[in-house]
């Protein structure tokens, strides 16, 4: 089976352990547990025709003091770069995250997930700043890691995407 | 920057159990290219070949009482140790991108023992032997990390003292989901028990990794340790200017101190820049 490497990237405290934990087990944890290194899930999906092992690896965030560890993106396929729509500074830090990115790994799949979207009272982002967010030439999708709204779309875009770029380099 | 790794583990009974069910490894995995003779400059040759190699460190703990909970750690210890052989060598063709790999024979290793208690203990009466397991395969800078109910792991870095590891039990869940306080997961008698055990009735390990900088400790221990040591007093311990086993004595001689109500098994690892 194919198996593609996924990273998850953002700032600390935007929720990349949490959409992961609800992509891949289907539940919410309200206790926050910042992660150290990274963690490693995986989940099958089927894009297409085909089906894709995706080996999700939750890189601990950025927080002022450390950045992300180039080598941990080593190998990646593709990348969802997490920010949390009721912190303003997290969608700033995604252009600088992408070119991080792009230094590590060349130029891999990428969506931008703006996460929390159930704390509707808190959000702080305008239409037009969700349409910038990122950058150009990027797909986002607003996402809950609570509800599960836009999560598993998201990581279904991104396989799909992994598999169109493999197509185009062959 | 090449570092010097120093290590040391532990183990003891305590002072209420009857018998020590805990299990520590400690796995030096070193394969070596020596030049003896050749016509080439030492230039030429110069950090062409050398060791290449990792090292194992795990602790166990073992539940069911008495002998089962005992065979039941050192089944998971010794089945890392025959993994430890399988892959003494293999460090040379692990990519980035074959990571993977690595971690699935890792995780075959933890099932196989899984399985192979159940099989044992089909039919029998009584509580099923089962056990905890924390384990790091370290391969310079890159610690792998495999892990399955309420042992833990910490790193020491700049200070700063930082759990690796979530323990995999009831109550654990129970505050993750939101239906219990921390609070009233210390007082409920279910809270300890293993949501994810090797031979439980549920096995999910968990995978992840670290990449260490000169300087860091590692610590793997039983519940035993932290049971009656909390996090401030293992950083402090880890802090110090001391050997791997000064601080896992003094660890462990806290843990006696503050009880020893349970079986205690620790591992420190030291990493210094030579």
């Amino acid at each position: 089976m194919i198996q593609k490497k996924i990273c998850m990237v953002g700032v600390h405290g935007t929720g990349k352990t949490c959409l992961v934990q609800q992509f891949v087990h289907s539940i919410f944890s309200v206790k926050y547990l910042s992660t150290v290194g990274v963690k490693i899930d995986r989940k099958e999906v089927r894009a297409g025709d085909t089906d894709v092992t995706l080996m999700l690896w939750d890189l601990e965030g950025r927080d002022g003091t450390r950045d992300i560890s180039a080598s941990y993106l080593r190998g990646a396929h593709g990348v969802i770069l997490v920010a949390d729509g009721t912190r303003v500074d997290t969608v700033d830090q995604l252009v600088d995250l992408r070119r991080i990115v792009d230094d590590a790994v060349g130029p891999v799949p990428s969506i931008v997930a703006l996460n929390k979207i159930d704390l509707t009272d808190e959000w702080k982002l305008s239409q037009a700043e969700e349409a910038a967010a990122g950058g150009k030439d990027v797909h986002r999708v607003r996402t809950s890691a609570k509800t599960g709204e836009g999560v598993e779309s998201a990581f279904q875009w991104l396989a799909e995407a992994t598999l169109v770029a493999k197509a185009e380099e062959s | 920057m090449t570092v010097s790794i120093d290590s040391f583990g532990i183990s003891d009974q305590g002072k209420v159990r009857e018998s020590n069910e805990d299990n520590f490894l400690i796995v030096d995995i070193r394969k070596s290219v020596e030049v003896k003779h050749s016509s080439l400059s030492a230039d030429a040759l110069a950090n062409r070949f050398g060791s290449v190699g990792g090292y194992l460190f795990a602790v166990a703990d073992g539940v069911g009482g008495g002998p089962e909970g005992e065979r039941a750690s050192e089944g998971a210890i010794t089945a890392l140790l025959g993994y430890a052989t399988e892959t003494v060598g293999c460090f040379h063709t692990y990519s980035a991108v074959k990571e993977h790999e690595l971690f699935e024979k890792l995780e075959q290793t933890v099932r196989g023992v899984h399985e192979k208690l159940i099989a044992e203990n089909e039919g029998k009466r009584g509580q099923a032997p089962a056990t905890t397991l924390t384990m790091i395969l370290l391969v310079w800078p890159r610690a792998y990390l495999v892990h399955v109910g309420d042992s833990r792991a910490y790193v020491r870095r700049n200070g700063k003292v930082q759990q690796l590891t979530r323990d995999q039990t009831f109550g654990e869940y129970m505050v993750n989901i939101g239906a219990w306080t921390e609070e009233q997961a210390s007082r409920a008698k279910p809270a300890a028990t293993l949501s994810s055990a090797i031979g439980g009735t549920e096995l999910t390990p968990v995978v992840g990794l670290v990449d260490l900088e000169p300087g860091d400790s590692v610590m793997l221990c039983t519940d035993g340790l932290t049971k009656h040591v909390d996090d401030s007093r293992v950083a402090s311990v880890l802090g110090n200017d001391a050997s791997a086993e000064t601080m896992a004595r003094q660890l462990l001689s806290d843990a006696l101190d503050g009880g020893g109500t349970d079986n205690i098994a620790v591992v420190v690892v030291r990493s210094q820049p030579e």
